[in-house]
């Protein structure tokens, strides 16, 4: 396994696109939860009356413990960025042709697939890294304003982490399958940002909300609106969100298993061209 | 002699398009073993089934006796089809993955095969800057890393120029004497016929024939001899009835004779006996081309 990753490291290295897109990562995960608070603070921080009184009904949702929610539902958004470094490695692999090469020095095609699920894995790890340097920034930041125990909704580290992963891993499964960086990653922006959105709000109207059962819905669902946009929904509506997270993070291992399953036994049979 | 590779009944389809149709044969080690056959004969299929890069539909393979496996191909250096590297990253680079993968040599040697392929100057250079002849020398490189006993080449002189192809000749020919097996699929007739001791012909799948060069090229013997009196000479051999080709340009007649018949004691004796005095007498061998065009009909 070290091995695997060692040689996925000389690879990644010097891949100039690798560095620029974790960089671009690592300034929009602070940016926009930096940009939300901008917003809250203008909003809660007007000399009027209303807004002192929406202040103490919302509280601040970048102190502790509550930031560790917040950061995590709005860092999710941009799980995109690093989704184009997953996508670009597979689809690498296939444009220079060395998912042969590899093989043919003496991979197994079973490590093959398994050195990308560490690639996956480890920028999952590293995204999550970033997460929780953010949220403790900002909860340290806060902590002014009040604050809860520290550590109190820190399982959101393992929600934000997970989800992370299962995002990614639809990324590889999808340049894994497409082969061509581009269209691979047409596809997963307009699925990602677009068409499962959309799909999303029609079933929550018209059928019964099924599309809770939509890949990225469903890991989407193990982080529910922060607190303070919670208050936007009936207290009903959003304890039931709470009561779900744990059949949503049992649906997101399986469907995790299921892509990384697909990834393995399409690998093991299929002729590398 | 023990066998490297052994492939046995191996069959492959494309759809309806049968690319291999029950092919076999053995890799003696030691050998040079060139799999000749027109375009869309096979032999790529083959070298890809026998590296795991494709799935054959029926029949198998052992390398060393052993059923195909990862731990054997790391034994192996192969350049199959392209020179397949990363193209942002520089020849030693490219060659520290194949090190990490294969487990094959030291850094040293990665300093010492690029020395051998002329690349050395180039080595920090990133690999889409190079020409298509310094691609195929980067990636025969690549195969020779770690000195590995067992090589396979997919048309190893692709996109080489006149001196580039005689320096992979003449370094073909150093590991055959080193006891290399090295495994070759080639167009070039030529180079097949200078370095291969084996060769298998292929056509549209099949196997046409197998064994040594000199048994797959020596069909029939052939036997070229002159006269001062080529008229005489001529009317001997057509007395007996025996296929003749006479060569106007040389001045020569070519006696045909079935494989392994030809006693050039008697034709001499013949021929004096018969009061025609030779001036030239050998068993000619027959062109590996010659007979390569005559087996795949073209």
């Amino acid at each position: 396994m070290i091995k695997l990753i060692k040689t996925e490291w000389l690879k990644m290295r010097k891949y100039t696109a690798f560095w620029w897109i974790m960089g671009l990562t690592a300034l929009a995960y602070p940016g926009i939860n930096y940009a939300f608070y901008m917003v809250y603070d203008n909003l809660m921080n007007q000399p009027t009356q209303a807004s002192k009184m929406a202040k103490m009904l919302i509280g601040n949702p970048f102190t502790f413990p509550e930031v560790w929610h917040t950061v995590a539902y709005f860092s999710s958004w941009f799980v995109f960025i690093p989704a184009v470094v997953v996508i670009m490695f597979i689809s690498n692999e296939y444009s220079f042709k060395t998912h042969r090469q590899n093989i043919i020095d003496g991979w197994s095609r079973k490590q093959f697939i398994t050195s990308k699920l560490m690639d996956v894995m480890i920028i999952s790890l590293l995204i999550s890294v970033l997460y929780i340097i953010v949220s403790m920034v900002s909860g340290y930041a806060s902590k002014s304003e009040g604050s809860g125990e520290m550590w109190d909704k820190s399982y959101f580290i393992g929600l934000f982490t997970l989800q992370t992963f299962a995002q990614l891993s639809i990324a590889f499964l999808i340049g894994f399958l497409v082969k061509k960086a581009f269209i691979a990653l047409g596809i997963f922006i307009f699925y990602f940002l677009i068409l499962e959105n959309i799909l999303v709000g029609l079933f929550k109207v018209k059928v019964n909300d099924i599309g809770r059962f939509l890949p990225f819905e469903i890991s989407d669902r193990m982080i529910p609106v922060p607190g303070f946009l919670g208050k936007l929904e009936s207290a009903e509506n959003y304890q039931k969100a709470f009561d779900d997270i744990t059949l949503h993070v049992i649906l997101t291992l399986i469907l995790s298993v299921i892509i990384w399953g697909i990834c393995y036994w399409i690998n093991s049979k299929k002729d590398l061209k | 002699m023990s066998i490297v590779l052994s492939i046995k009944n191996i069959a492959k389809s494309y759809g309806s398009v049968r690319a291999l149709n029950g092919v076999s044969f053995d890799v003696p080690q030691g050998s040079v073993f060139g799999i000749l056959g027109p375009n869309g004969s096979g032999k790529t299929t083959l070298l890809g089934i026998v590296m795991d890069v494709l799935k054959a539909n029926t029949g198998d393979f052992h390398w060393f006796g052993q059923p195909g496996s990862p731990e054997q191909r790391k034994k192996i250096g192969s350049l199959l089809e392209t020179p397949n590297f990363y193209s942002y990253m520089s020849a030693i680079d490219n060659l520290k993955i194949t090190q990490s993968i294969s487990g094959r040599g030291t850094s040293a040697d990665i300093d010492a095969v690029l020395k051998k392929v002329n690349l050395y100057d180039r080595r920090r250079y990133r690999f889409n800057s190079y020409s298509l002849g310094m691609k195929q020398r980067l990636a025969i490189g690549a195969a020779l890393l770690g000195n590995p006993k067992v090589l396979v080449l997919d048309e190893p002189t692709n996109g080489l120029d006149p001196v580039g192809i005689a320096e992979i000749r003449q370094l073909i020919i150093e590991l055959r004497d080193q006891g290399h097996t090295i495994i070759m699929a080639s167009h070039l007739l030529d180079e097949v016929e200078k370095v291969c001791t084996h060769v298998a012909i292929l056509k549209s799948g099949n196997l046409l024939t197998t064994g040594n060069v000199e048994e797959v090229m020596m069909d029939e013997d052939i036997v070229e001899l002159s006269a001062a009196d080529l008229t005489a000479l001529t009317a001997l051999f057509r007395k007996r009835e025996q296929q003749i080709i006479f060569d106007e340009r040389a001045n020569t007649l070519q006696v045909i004779l079935p494989k392994g018949t030809a006693k050039m004691e008697d034709i001499n004796r013949l021929c004096f006996e018969n009061g025609i005095v030779l001036n030239h007498l050998i068993l000619k061998k027959k062109r590996l081309e010659a007979r390569f065009f005559e087996l795949t009909n073209n």
